[in-house]
């Protein structure tokens, strides 16, 4: 699809990778003159701008040059990472000049923006290429043979790459190579390409098919492989891309004959050395796969030919191209619907062409004829194979129960066209440690109902006073007389209370002892004998009298009251009826204004109600105090409850807190959660746990002692539960998130968990499968096909097996889990070949569970083992298979497929097995050729994070794979390496007797299998080979300190990358086989 | 093999690869059954999304093949129940609505366009399409959670909530882009967030856990993950924070249940997982360093290592 279009007939140039945003730079050609014949020139930036959908690029900068250009290349040169500067220009001009532009200072709209100029070429400069390892290096090509190597940062004395070649030619182009960055390419029309080695200063290779029909137009390295480059042909005789390998330069690799006419340019992609661009006279560009010779896309142009073509460095998918019509096209290969733009580039034509006269004719154009266009393929398909950068090499998403999905694809693409292995893996994210610890705690406790254990110890671990306090009203409710140790609680001990009034008894006046409780009724004084005297006189006194000899207590009561004889009052009106008493004390109530009055008041009345309601707050302990002694049960908790609420609703924060201690008190789990909830952040699990827990507590509190049924919950409680649940199963404890699932309840969230959860376990509650769901959810018939019938014989892991998190919270670190069987999936491919594609088994026949692919046993013994988890290292694989062939069926199955069961061995996990084996069977595994893999990749580790790692664990639970896993053989010259270091650490083993040593030669031998994975692979270094089996023989010989020595030697030369996996390990083998003696 | 997903009850796990296959495997109690094998697309397959379970076992997954196909579990059986074929380039990706709005899809394509797949009964997918939405293509889709304005407020019981549906999506102008659903049924780009300078290759908007607060995360071609986060009413005010810039592509970012890590998945076959510290921080718990094997080896508890 086309994105941008720009009128201009220019070389073009794009801003290096590093570069954001994306430019353009064009050139004025100097081969091709536009519709205009101008001979004036102009370099210009674009910028590319695709969150514009219009078909304009912006033109951010343009500079009137005196120069035309056959080359214009954009060098990242002084750039850094961060793409701060803009590199540089470099530009090919007429009469054997290069010049250096600064772009940033172009778009600047600086008028001094070139850097430096040489002219020391002879003729037009046609070939230009930066070197990508050393982009302070640039070669150039021109007129005569010459080419030139600039450094940019002395630019003026170029180097040659050695003597010119004759007779004098043209150079058509000059390429570095991608791999190593002193190997430098040139070609010229008359169809020759050489190879010059910059160190040695002279032409290594010329590459030439004899024919004299290549016209050399393009030339191109390999992206990946240091030894292939292609040539392009502009000869209509020979219009073909040649692929050559110059390990055969004899006659071409391949030859590509996809045009139909000579080709002008070629570009290979960097970002995919798949796809390989082409240009030429037959005004197609293709995008072919070089290496195979297929045409992967065509892209749709206009009937103009194309004279340069470029990738775009930093978007992949992006290219453009250069059409003598006095265009540069920028086009995406990805396909796309280009309605929209084509249409607006009808109507621009419409508009700028419209009426005019470009060419001063006199004679209007006719009316522009343009139904092709519009009638066009609208749809551009893309690249018939996905290009590499679409491909996502690894993904890890989260699933339900904190489980983590990851899969990988296989890290070198496998050379002979073998699938690489894949592997998806579930982990479990374990982030909240403590708050599983705890949680664990608590459902002990509740198993074992040691309540009150338990809260002792959360009162002496409790860091505050308040949390203390808390824990202790908890504790109680599970004590006998827990009214009176509340009160002990609140500081009112009665024994305590009973001496402090004795000594205040015992002084002279006792003032204070604020509260007394109604204890004062020894306080009478002793009227001493004797006779007394009646009066009767007119004063109060005799009124009294009178009253009284009356008989009329009412009167004498209000006189009592008037002359504020309280005592006498009161007395008369005990003697006057309870009526009188009741009347008395309201009117001695109304009167006085004691600090205790109230308090008294409502001992008295029996008016709690009153104090609680109507007490000072910051007496808040007394009111409870009061509560707690003289409540009625009936009462008891409405009124704690009631204190409670006053102080949430009129406290300031402290009290607000305390709150929650009359909740305990009143054993209101609905409102403690409130309280705590507004007090507390309980937004962190640790935060959580701490409400869970007194909840949980009290809830079984009120049971045990209310008798009451506290099922029911209220919806912030249930709220709570199901937030607590949630982060139970977000860590994998999928049982206990179950369990702590409030049960009667209808709410939609809790329901909905709670079906999550019974099914995320595996086994759906009877009965509830289908009636309880909270959707309507279609549910499978029962009479299932035959196969399923297979599924539901497989016998079930017990649920802890696979949740190992529910009930026994794991040991911090990496633990890799059950790879359960990683040859599954090839054991199945393999047994209905081809019939995947045509009849498609929408289930795996009802056999093949049972071949042992998926025995759970297997992940048992290795639930079992965890604590070893060095079990789980991959086995040898080769020489494994010899242990466990027999009784497999699968190895009877799949002949071709021997090597089976050695990933069983390892889910077996018998510490040693295979060590014993020897490699007697390479002899059979050898024709075979195809030795199965163990899932060397599947050993994770956790590495020190960019930050650091805080404590937490992935466990790996179980590993799938679902792709067919194969393996080259080691090639025969190197198998010596092999069967000599295993031989020797059989011999180490025989003889060392420590455990320690014996693991560490078993975590060696595993190891080893990264450098056999390197020696199938052939990616070592042939310095690093030789050396290698220099060590073996000097292990024949036993002398291992000159092992060691040839160790430290390869060590000290090679690139650490390429070692590192395996030589420390060789060097523990070795030291050990010294040490040993053996 | 290009996705791997567990479905809502974390049993099933769908997987698709470049070999044109769809596989589901019942991953019940540690176990691996290979319940279907899904072919019908004609190139690799991108992405695998599996619906919410009220409406039944269905799973959709997008490919190279420009074609989206929506498989459903009927009666035991894996079919076809619905092909989408209204892409001009490579499907990227496919994120189901919240199940709330009913059974809706959204596909990101190399096209540039979003459509939108709605079930409307009786096998009927009614389409909606957004053309040139990332130009040159749209790499990732992901939902909001279901949120209704001033969801704090009891709604009217027998109402239906008036929800608002809105979606993130990423591309390959180095954009990510929310569309809003008008109130009449027209998808409208409403904010643009840019802040990456190269392709935007997934966008994950986090699970809703009851605050008023929308984040997202997004990752790139340049390395760079970052967090967005959304703190007022009107949803127009998105400030990013660079989570980490790392030195590979980024191509994949999931976030947990809760909601409170993020998993990001990166070139070099790299998985870190992210938790946001007390202090707003965003700090690296966990750093998975599969598939190497090589340099430090496997560093697990109780076990030393040799190097």
């Amino acid at each position: 699809m086309k994105l941008k279009e720009v009128d201009r007939t220019a070389m073009q140039a794009w801003s290096p990778a590093q570069n954001h945003p994306i430019y353009l730079a064009t050139g004025t050609s100097a081969q091709q003159l536009d519709a205009t014949f101008s001979t004036s020139a102009s370099l210009e930036i674009f910028e590319l701008d695709l969150s514009d959908p219009s078909l304009d690029m912006k033109s951010c900068a343009t500079f009137s040059s005196s120069h035309r250009y056959h080359k214009l290349i954009w060098g990242p040169h002084k750039m850094d990472s961060k793409g701060n500067a803009s590199g540089v220009l470099i530009a090919g001009g007429e009469n054997g000049n290069i010049i250096l532009y600064d772009p940033s200072k172009i778009i600047a709209g600086d008028k001094e923006v070139v850097i430096a100029q040489n002219d020391k070429h002879t003729g037009p400069v046609r070939a230009l290429d930066v070197n990508i390892f050393q982009t302070n290096l640039v070669a150039s090509g021109a007129n005569e043979s010459e080419i030139y190597i600039w450094d940019l940062n002395n630019f003026a004395t170029p180097m040659t790459p050695g003597a010119k070649t004759q007779p004098p030619e043209d150079i058509s182009c000059v390429a570095w190579n991608r791999q190593v960055q002193h190997i430098l390419a040139s070609a010229s029309p008359s169809g020759r390409a050489t190879v010059w080695d910059l160190r040695k200063n002279e032409p290594i290779i010329k590459v030439s098919d004899h024919s004299n029909r290549m016209h050399c137009s393009g030339l191109a390295w390999h992206p990946d492989v240091a030894t292939q480059m292609v040539l392009a042909s502009e000869d209509d005789r020979l219009p073909v891309v040649q692929m050559w390998d110059l390990r055969f330069a004899s006659s071409p690799l391949r030859v590509l004959e996809n045009h139909a006419r000579g080709i002008l340019a070629i570009a290979w992609s960097m970002a995919d050395p798949e796809l390989l661009l082409s240009c030429g006279k037959d005004a197609k560009i293709l995008c072919s796969n070089p290496n195979t010779g297929e045409v992967l896309y065509e892209l749709p142009t206009n009937t103009q030919w194309c004279f340069d073509i470029q990738w775009c460095p930093r978007n992949p998918a992006v290219l453009s191209a250069a059409s003598f019509d006095g265009r540069i096209s920028v086009y995406s290969i990805m396909g796309g619907s280009a309605d929209g733009l084509r249409q607006k580039q009808v109507d621009k034509l419409s508009s700028s062409f419209g009426n005019l006269d470009p060419f001063g004719t006199g004679q209007p154009l006719p009316p522009l004829q343009i139904p092709q266009q519009t009638a066009q393929h609208n749809i551009v398909l893309p690249l018939k194979k996905p290009p590499k950068w679409t491909r996502r090499p690894v993904g890890a998403s989260f699933s339900f129960g904190g489980k983590l999905v990851t899969f990988e694809n296989g890290r070198a693409q496998a050379q002979q066209g073998a699938e690489p292995p894949h592997h998806v893996f579930v982990s479990q994210v374990v982030t909240e440690e403590e708050f599983l610890q705890r949680s664990d705690q608590l459902q002990q406790v509740l198993r074992s109902q040691g309540f009150v254990s338990f809260c002792q110890k959360k009162i002496e671990a409790s860091q505050t006073e308040f949390e203390k306090n808390v824990w202790s009203f908890l504790k109680v409710n599970f004590e006998d007389d827990s009214r009176g140790k509340y009160l002990e609680l609140l500081g009112y001990r009665k024994e305590d209370l009973g001496k402090k009034i004795a000594v205040a008894l015992s002084k002279v006046d006792g003032p204070n002892a604020c509260i007394k409780e109604g204890k004062q009724e020894s306080e009478f004084l002793p009227s001493a004998g004797g006779t007394f005297n009646i009066s009767i006189s007119g004063d109060i006194d005799g009124l009294i009298t009178q009253a009284l000899l009356t008989g009329n207590f009412e009167s004498a009561v209000d006189l009592c009251l008037h002359d504020n004889r309280m005592a006498d009052a009161i007395i008369l009106a005990i003697a006057g009826g309870q009526e009188l008493l009741a009347q008395t004390q309201k009117k001695y109530f109304a009167k006085s204004r004691s600090k205790i009055t109230r308090l008294i008041t409502a001992v008295v009345m029996k008016n709690w109600k009153e104090i609680v309601e109507s007490c000072d707050l910051k007496n808040w302990r007394e009111a409870l105090a009061a509560v707690l002694t003289y409540a009625k049960p009936d009462e008891f908790s409405t009124l704690c409850d009631l204190l409670g609420t006053r102080l949430e609703s009129e406290g300031d924060s402290l009290l607000q807190t305390q709150a929650c201690l009359c909740y305990i008190c009143a054993g209101n789990v609905e409102k403690l959660v409130a309280c705590w909830t507004k007090a507390q952040d309980g937004s962190s699990p640790l935060s959580l746990q701490d409400l869970i827990e007194k909840v949980v507590i009290l809830r079984k509190a009120v049971q045990l002692t209310q008798a009451m049924d506290t099922n029911t919950v209220g919806v912030l409680l249930a709220e709570k539960m199901s937030q607590y649940a949630n982060l139970l199963a977000a860590q994998g404890s999928i049982a206990a998130a179950l369990a702590f699932l409030p049960e009667n309840t209808n709410q939609p969230n809790i329901a909905q968990l709670r079906d999550r959860l019974c099914k995320a376990q595996g086994q759906p509650i009877p009965g509830q499968e289908s009636s309880k769901t909270p959707y309507d959810r279609q549910q499978l018939p029962k009479g299932r096909p035959g196969p399923v019938a297979g599924h539901t014989q497989m016998p079930r892991v017990p649920a802890q097996q696979c949740y190992p998190h529910g009930e026994n919270p794991p040991p911090p670190g990496f633990i890799m889990h059950g790879n359960v069987n990683p040859n599954a999936a090839t054991a199945q491919l393999p047994t209905s070949p081809g019939h995947m594609h045509t009849q498609v088994p929408p289930y795996p026949q009802p056999q093949r569970p049972q071949n042992g692919w998926n025995d759970p046993p297997a992940l048992n013994r290795v639930s079992k083992k965890k604590k070893m988890p060095e079990n789980f290292m991959p086995p040898v694989p080769i020489t494994s298979p010899i242990m466990n062939p027999l009784g497999d069926p699968q190895s009877q199955m799949l002949p071709q497929q021997p090597s089976v069961p050695a990933p069983l061995s390892s889910q077996a996990s018998f510490p040693q097995p295979h060590l014993a084996g020897g490699q007697t069977f390479h002899g059979i595994q050898q024709p075979l050729g195809q030795p199965g893999m163990p899932p060397s990749f599947s050993k994770p580790n956790i590495e020190g994070a960019p930050g650091a790692p805080i404590g937490n664990t992935i466990q790996h639970v179980q590993s799938l794979p679902t792709e067919k896993i194969t393996k080259k053989p080691i090639p025969d010259e190197h198998l010596i390496l092999k069967t000599t270091f295993e031989d020797l650490i059989q011999r180490c083993l025989s003889s060392a007797t420590d455990p320690q040593t014996k693991r560490k030669l078993d975590d060696a031998s595993k190891r080893l299998e990264f450098l056999y994975d390197k020696l199938r692979e052939q990616t070592l270094s042939p310095a690093i080979i030789s050396g290698l089996h220099n060590i073996a023989r000097s292990i024949e010989s036993r002398n291992y300190p000159e092992g060691l020595t040839i160790h430290t030697h390869i060590v000290s030369t090679s690139n650490f990358s390429e070692t590192s996996a395996f030589m420390p390990v060789l060097k523990v083998v070795l030291t050990q086989a010294n040490k040993l003696g053996v | 093999m290009h996705d791997a997903q567990m479905d809502y009850y974390g049993t099933r796990l769908a997987t698709c690869s470049s070999d044109r296959s769809v596989k589901i495997f019942d991953v019940r109690n540690g176990g691996q059954i290979l319940i279907a094998d899904l072919r019908g697309h004609e190139g690799p397959v991108w992405q695998v999304a599996w619906a919410h379970p009220m409406y039944g076992n269905i799973l959709a997954s997008c490919s190279y093949d420009r074609k989206v196909i929506i498989w459903k579990e009927e009666n035991g059986t894996w079919e076809k129940t619905h092909e989408h074929t209204g892409h001009d380039s490579s499907v990227n990706s496919v994120c189901w609505a919240p199940h709330d709005y009913g059974l809706i899809l959204a596909c990101g394509s190399s096209d540039g366009a979003i459509s939108l797949l709605t079930y409307t009964g009786e096998g009927q997918w009614e389409v909606k399409k957004i053309n040139n939405a990332h130009t040159i293509g749209c790499n990732a889709v992901s939902w909001a959670p279901a949120v209704v304005p001033g969801s704090l407020i009891d709604q009217p019981s027998g109402q239906k909530p008036n929800y608002i549906k809105k979606f993130a999506s990423g591309g390959c102008d180095n954009l990510i882009k929310l569309w809003k659903e008008e109130e009449d049924g027209q998808w409208k780009e409403e904010q643009k967030l840019e802040a990456h300078s190269d392709w935007v290759r997934d966008v994950a908007w986090a699970p809703s856990i009851g605050l008023p607060t929308s984040t997202i995360a997004s990752c790139s071609q340049d390395g760079r993950v970052f967090i967005w986060t959304c703190d007022d009413t009107s949803g127009n005010t998105w400030s990013p924070k660079l989570l980490h810039k790392f030195n590979d592509v980024v191509w994949h970012v999931s976030w947990s249940i809760t909601a409170n890590i993020l998993a990001v998945s990166g070139g070099d076959n790299k998985v870190t997982l992210w938790k946001e510290s007390v202090d707003g921080q965003w700090v690296c718990i966990s750093d998975v360093n599969k598939g190497q094997g090589s340099v430090s080896a496997s560093v697990t508890e109780g076990q030393q290592n040799e190097q």
